[in-house]
């Protein structure tokens, strides 16, 4: 992996790919988006949807119910992108779990938790509309057949009262499975896979979107740079939508190109946690056609991941509820730690940054014992031993030679971060989880935990702006561009500069729900 | 001695009969035509060990799809199915996975759902789908994708 700042071979390449593709599809480059004139229409829907995922599915869900006749395009093989491959956690303020068990809670508690996440940059009508719908699109969820554990509501990070629900089967695609089959089973509905969309197309003034292009048999290829300017799989569709598109293609973290524009801290070859089709193309034709652009380069990284296992893995869990718990992660180089490990992410990914940019391949080490592991997770223990994302040492010698750490220096961090916790002080970084200790937060009986970290891209909080009814606004007339709906992580603002965890799902589910009452 | 006629009656024979078999073979190709299979098109499209046990030929798979490999189109799940029953009946196959939520044939993500060829590719590598979230734990669950 290349920390390096776009370089001038870099730049290079991209001008070459550029000019390749320009001399490939000159015409195609230049050329607008098509209009009705351009165009002969295979097929004709009431509503035509871009994408399967949560905000998607509920989308088409809604509009098939109210009686339209619903095409979904969903570009790769499997139905759910992101969203089924996510863990199933939706954040719902003043939910009926909440009631359940006497947990008190509240719309201004839930905005100020995600405004204080988010740097304050939010779009707070979007926020207020979470709360205001959230509770509706968790029961149109559970219509469609989605199923929620009925237990306490989760605390997560970041948030200041327990309201992350979870479900039956810890993944997203407890509710992606059952809604895809609510969706096929509504009479004039269809989910397309393998079909991407290609453009919109516009009325003959330009200004109305009146359905797409697509491409039916087609195949994504993550070896290629660019899949959306690269690949020229499948066959021409083009599709009338009478009533609109709805634009739910989702975010842009595996877009090697794009991303790496947004932040040059992310190299092409960087691996993130989502799917590989989770690709800026379909937001980029959006914005062609003059949807206005927000806060897209605030890309969340997890600074809980691992270079050593691909996607999300198991090194989430093991650091989060584990080893920065009690732990301390350091820079290899001189075996000082560098960071809070207990801080949000964004302040965490900054910091490991700041090594790997001065030393592409010194990954730092989180570093603790068996006492800083939740219950909760001590399968997960085996698992991270099993897979070699974690590794087990005996003596503090035994780990700092494997990982190239100044022994001396690193014993010396161990027994400077042991005291101070025991001593009742707060340490140089004002870490949150060492009060009230009765013993070492690192037991020097060992042995002794390690995982190397990396950050990867995790979700892209910018986006298309949408209002509160899920209309895409344009930057030409600061108006809704007729025809056009989006939701979920394609849009931008909400979230502002990082969005907390679960609430992802909340957002999409919300979003989607009014996209497919709106149009 | 035959007349001038008798020769021009077979060779109207002659020629209706061809045009006959090529209009035939056009119509409706031969699936039992086998296609020789060089050493040089076997490298090209080599075939898994275990459809090569069965001595598989092209058109086994490539039915109705002409006598050019080059020209050959993939067959889809519904080739695959032809043989294989159905995916359902798949992941029953592998119902002992279930146990531990492992079932690449069920998956806790996509059920008896996928595409085959998401993972399964005949002519080349296949490559396990599982890996691209799961790259350390696969091999816990399972041995290479056949």
């Amino acid at each position: 992996m290349s920390q390096e700042t776009m370089s001038r071979r870099d730049a290079l390449k991209l001008g070459a790919l550029g000019a390749a593709g320009a001399m490939l599809s000159a015409s195609q480059a230049m050329a607008a988006a098509p209009t009705e004139k351009d165009v002969k229409f295979d097929e004709e829907y009431d509503v035509v949807v871009i994408g399967t995922g949560f905000s998607g599915l509920a989308a088409a869900a809604k509009a098939a119910e109210r009686g339209y006749k619903v095409l979904i395009l969903e570009k790769m093989g499997r139905v759910g992108g992101n969203s089924v491959i996510n863990g199933g956690g939706m954040a719902v303020p003043m939910n009926k779990y909440q009631k359940k068990h006497g947990i008190e809670d509240s719309g201004e508690k839930f905005i100020a938790d995600c405004l204080k996440a988010g740097l304050g940059i939010n779009h707070v009508e979007m926020l207020q509309t979470i709360v205001k719908r959230s509770n509706d699109a968790l029961e149109f969820a559970l219509k469609c057949g989605a199923k929620f554990q009925d237990v306490k509501p989760a605390w997560f990070g970041g948030h200041s009262a327990p309201r992350t629900l979870v479900t039956e089967n810890m993944s997203g695609s407890g509710i992606i499975q059952p809604m895809a089959a609510f969706v096929e089973k509504l009479p004039g509905c269809k989910i397309l896979t393998r079909a991407k969309m290609d453009d919109f197309v516009m009325s003959n003034d330009g200004t109305a979107v009146l359905g797409v292009t697509a491409r039916i048999n087609y195949r994504f290829d993550k070896n290629l740079l660019n899949d959306d300017i690269e690949n020229k799989s499948g066959e021409k569709k083009v599709y009338r939508a009478k009533k609109g598109v709805i634009l739910a293609s989702g975010g842009f973290a595996m877009d090697k190109v794009f991303r790496k524009m947004q932040d040059p801290r992310i190299a092409e070859d960087q691996d993130a946690t989502n799917h590989d089709g989770a690709t800026a193309g379909a937001m980029l034709k959006a914005f062609q056609i003059g949807a206005m652009p927000v806060h897209i380069d605030w890309i969340q990284q997890g600074p809980w991941a691992s270079p050593d296992e691909r996607g999300f893995g198991v090194a989430p869990l093991l650091t989060q509820q584990g080893l920065f718990v009690h732990g301390i992660a350091v820079d290899v180089r001189n075996g000082k730690r560098f960071m809070n490990e207990m801080a949000d992410r964004k302040t965490r990914a900054d910091a490991e940054y700041v090594i790997l940019r001065e030393a592409p391949k010194a990954y730092p080490v989180v570093i603790g014992t068996y006492n800083t592991f939740g219950p909760q997770i001590y399968p997960q223990v085996d698992k991270g031993l099993a897979t070699g994302v974690m590794k087990k040492f005996d003596t503090l010698d035994a780990l700092a030679a494997n990982y190239k750490i100044p022994t001396d220096a690193l014993k010396e961090s161990v027994k400077k971060y042991n005291e101070t916790a025991l001593a009742g002080k707060e340490d140089e970084f004002k870490k949150q989880t060492l009060k009230d200790l009765k013993a070492a937060p690192i037991d020097m009986k060992g042995p002794f935990y390690a995982i190397r970290l990396m950050p990867k891209p995790h979700h892209t909080m910018g986006g298309l702006k949408i209002d509160t009814s899920a209309r895409v606004i344009s930057a030409n007339t600061n108006k809704p561009i007729p025809g056009l709906f989006a939701a979920g992580e394609v849009t931008g603002g909400t979230h502002g500069a990082s969005r907390l965890g679960t609430v992802a799902v909340t957002d999409c589910l919300t979003f989607g729900l009014i996209a497919g009452e709106t149009i | 001695m035959r007349s001038k006629k008798t020769l021009f009656s077979i060779g109207v024979f002659l020629l209706l009969s061809a045009m006959s078999l090529i209009g035939s073979e056009a119509a409706t190709p031969s699936p039992a035509k086998e296609i020789p299979i060089s050493a040089e098109m076997k490298e090209k499209f080599p075939i898994k060990a275990h459809h090569a046990k069965l001595s598989l030929k092209c058109t086994d798979c490539h039915e109705n799809q002409g006598d050019n490999p080059e020209n050959f189109k993939l067959i889809g799940d519904e080739g695959c199915l032809s043989c294989h029953k159905s995916k359902v009946y798949l992941a029953e196959r592998l119902k002992f996975m279930d146990t531990l939520h492992v079932n690449p044939h069920n998956s806790i993500h996509d059920g008896p759902k996928l595409y085959c060829d998401e993972c399964h590719f005949e002519h080349q590598k296949s490559d396990n789908m599982c890996l691209s979230c799961h790259s350390n734990d696969v091999k816990l669950w399972m041995r290479e994708t056949p």
